[in-house]
């Protein structure tokens, strides 16, 4: 298995842009999906899209990040794509279904953003994992749950 | 601290996080790492977090099994979660200079201070992170979800030899605890007698330490 030990670069510099070109006419770009939360790991080992695998293996002061170029080669470039993030929508009903919920998403370090008056979770595992955790909200209408 | 030396430019080693609640066996685990690491020729550091003492630290150095220099105790002075995912700087830097001690280091383990199952580590801090619960704990622990046992990076399930004593369907608890993982892994352990340590070592070797894994 070969190990990954930098990166070279992004899909969008111009040099590399130009090589991945001509990869991609030969078939000879390799995939590595990754989740967000993954790419704050500098050791990993990793399959691509052909089945190839890989070790990934960073100093500590580099991170992953979509269309980062860990190798290319005259044979082939390896590009790392980050999944899109799914948000879980929630939408209190009042000002102190809001408080709850906030202080819930917070006391359980889910990452969230906010969107007018709607609270924003990523979601990094089955919705229905951070559902049944506000059950109590959910169940007696105080917030309201929009599936992505 | 010595600074002249830049960590930067190396990836230097494989970091695992070692959590669970008080009591599930952290310790004991470890203890039976470091000889089994030993065996595979494969240098490891330990850094242990106690919230005021260095318990853990003073234990493993007196064990006999391992050079004391290369066991660190970090002090977390508040819930024991703080220094290992809220703001992990005390154990970054305590990982950072036993690499610069001891170069040779390929693997630094780091338990966390005994926490409750909501307790995560933050991936700046390590590459892969484990979970041990133990079968004294409850066999409804895998049912109540924790982050720690739903999202560490391998679950194992300790004191497999005290199922009997404590009324618990061992084989039950496994497979629940499978199921909530959605099938990632779950190792059954007995950190007394060592049965299913080598596994762990597998896990760690093949996922982390590459260079190992293949000859
Ligand atoms: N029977 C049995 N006892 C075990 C096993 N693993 C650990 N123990 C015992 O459980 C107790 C707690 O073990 P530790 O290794 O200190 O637990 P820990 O998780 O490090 O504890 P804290 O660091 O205080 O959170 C000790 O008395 C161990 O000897 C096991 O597999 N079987
Ligand atoms: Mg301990």
């Amino acid at each position: 298995m070969l190990v990954l030990n930098d990166i070279i670069g992004s899909v969008n510099d111009e040099d590399i842009a130009e090589k991945l070109h001509h990869h991609g006419h030969h078939d000879r770009i390799e995939f590595i999906r990754m989740n967000v939360a993954d790419t704050a790991r500098s050791r990993q080992k990793v399959t691509t899209d052909k089945g190839t695998e890989y070790g990934i293996a960073l100093s500590r002061d580099k991170r992953l990040y979509n269309g980062a170029v860990l190798l290319m080669d005259d044979q082939r470039a390896v590009v790392i794509r980050v999944n899109e993030e799914e948000w879980l929508r929630l939408s209190p009903v009042s000002t102190d279904a809001a408080l709850e919920l906030g202080y819930n998403a917070g006391n359980l370090h889910w990452r969230i953003r906010f969107d007018g008056p709607d609270l924003l979770v990523a979601l990094e595992g089955p919705a229905q994992r951070y559902i049944d955790r506000l059950s109590g909200l959910i169940d007696a209408k105080r917030v309201t749950v929009i599936q992505p | 601290m010595n600074t002249s030396f830049d960590l930067n430019s190396l990836a230097g080693p494989a970091r695992v996080g070692i959590g669970g609640p008080v009591g599930s066996g952290k310790t004991a685990l470890i203890e039976k790492l470091i000889p089994a690491f030993q065996q595979r020729q494969i240098e490891i550091g330990i850094i242990t977090n106690d919230l005021v003492t260095k318990e853990d630290a003073e234990r493993l150095r007196k064990s006999g099994l391992i050079d004391p220099e290369r066991v660190m105790a970090v002090e977390a002075g508040a819930c024991p979660h703080t220094v290992i995912r809220e703001d992990p700087t005390l154990n970054i830097e305590a990982a950072e200079q036993m690499t610069i001690n001891f170069p040779d280091i390929e693997l630094i383990l780091i338990e966390s201070g005994g926490d409750n199952l909501a307790s995560t580590f933050s991936l700046d801090l390590v590459d892969q992170w484990m979970f041990v619960i133990d079968v004294a704990g409850g066999d409804d622990i895998p049912r109540k979800k924790g982050p720690g046992v739903l999202q560490s990076d391998l679950l194992m399930i300790n004191k497999k030899d005290l199922a009997p004593y404590v009324g618990v369907d061992f084989d039950a608890m496994y497979s629940e605890a499978k199921n909530v993982r959605e099938n990632r892994p779950v190792v059954a352990i007995n950190s007394r007698s060592g049965e299913g340590v080598e596994q762990v070592v597998d896990y760690i070797v093949s996922n982390l330490l590459f260079n190992k894994a293949m000859s």
